[in-house]
C-alpha cells in the first residue's frame, strides 16, 4: 500500500535533482575534442610546409601567400593552444589518483603531450605535430581504458 | 560505513508528509553502487542541528563554487576547523573534495536518512 502511493507521488510530483556526477552537471570528459584541435593543428602544419612561395615582383600573388600564411599561422597556434588546454582538463579533472596507480607514468605522459602541443603552436615541425597526435591516441587508450570501454581511436582526416 | 540505505517506511513516509524530510531524486553514477541514477532518497535537513556530521554519514552538500549545485555525497572525514571531506562512493566517476576541497557545514544541506 505504502509502496503504491509512493510510486503514484514519484510519478506525479518528481522530486528535485541531487548530482552524483563528476564534474558537477556535465561530467562529459572524450579525448576526442584534444585530437580535432592537435588534427587541425597538424593539417596546418602540413599545410604551411607545403605553400610555394610566389615569384618575386608579383605582388598580387605575395599578398595572398601572406594572407594565406598568415591564417594558416594563426590556426595552427590557436588549435594547438586548445589542444593544450583540454589535455589539461582531462589530466586535472578527470584523472584520478586511483588512475595513477594503474598508469604510473600519466603525469609524465600528459606532461610530455603539453610540452609537443607547445611546440607544435610555436614551431612549423611536422616531427612534433605527428608526435603530438600519437601521444594523444595514447592517452585515449588510457582513457577509455580507465572507464572499461573499448572505443576504436580514429582520425578525421 | 553505512553501507546500506534502507527503504523508509511509514515512519519516514509520515516525516516527509509533514515536511521534515525532503525528497531528491539522484542523478549520475558516482554514487554506485549504493544508488543507482534514478532512485530518490529522503534527506533530514534538521540533522545537524544538534548534533555534529560524522564520518560514513551520506548527505546532500552544496557545490562550494557552484551555488545552484546540489550534490550528493558521502562524509569521509573530518579536518581541521570542522570542514568536511565528502567523496563519492565511486571515485572513479566522482568529483568531490578531492578536487573542490572540504565543506563547511553551511554547504551540508541534510543527511540522507532512507530510500523513499
Amino acid at each position: 500500500m505504502l509502496n503504491k502511493i509512493k510510486s503514484a507521488v514519484k510519478a506525479t510530483f518528481p522530486a528535485p535533482e541531487v548530482q552524483a556526477h563528476c564534474d558537477g552537471p556535465c561530467g562529459v570528459y572524450d579525448p576526442a575534442s584534444a585530437r580535432i584541435a592537435a588534427e587541425a593543428a597538424l593539417s596546418m602544419t602540413k599545410k604551411i610546409l607545403a605553400l610555394e612561395t610566389p615569384a618575386p615582383g608579383n605582388k598580387e600573388a605575395m599578398v595572398a601567400y601572406h594572407n594565406t600564411l598568415s591564417r594558416y599561422v594563426a590556426i595552427k597556434e590557436e588549435q594547438a593552444h586548445i589542444a593544450k588546454e583540454e589535455l589539461l582538463v582531462l589530466w586535472t579533472d578527470y584523472f584520478k589518483p586511483q588512475h595513477l596507480e594503474a598508469y604510473p607514468d600519466l603525469h609524465d605522459t600528459f606532461w610530455k603531450a603539453a610540452k609537443l602541443c607547445s611546440a607544435t603552436k610555436v614551431g612549423v615541425s611536422l616531427e612534433d605535430a605527428t608526435a603530438l597526435m600519437d601521444a594523444i591516441e595514447n592517452i585515449h587508450n588510457i582513457f577509455w581504458a580507465t572507464k572499461n570501454r573499448d572505443v576504436t581511436y580514429y582520425t578525421a582526416s | 560505513m553505512n553501507k546500506n540505505l534502507k527503504t523508509g517506511g511509514l515512519r519516514e513516509f509520515v516525516l516527509w508528509l509533514v515536511r521534515r524530510r525532503q525528497r531528491f531524486r539522484v542523478s549520475g553514477n558516482s554514487m554506485q553502487p549504493l544508488l543507482q541514477p534514478g532512485e530518490e532518497v529522503l534527506i533530514n535537513p534538521a540533522a545537524y542541528l544538534y548534533t555534529a556530521p560524522q564520518p560514513g554519514d551520506i548527505v546532500v552538500v552544496i557545490h562550494p563554487y557552484q551555488p545552484g549545485l546540489r550534490m550528493i555525497k558521502r562524509l569521509t572525514a573530518i579536518g581541521d576547523g570542522h570542514r568536511y571531506f565528502v567523496e563519492g562512493d565511486n571515485p572513479a566517476e566522482s568529483t568531490d573534495s578531492r578536487s573542490f576541497g572540504p565543506v563547511g557545514l553551511e554547504h551540508i544541506v541534510g543527511q540522507v536518512t532512507s530510500r523513499f
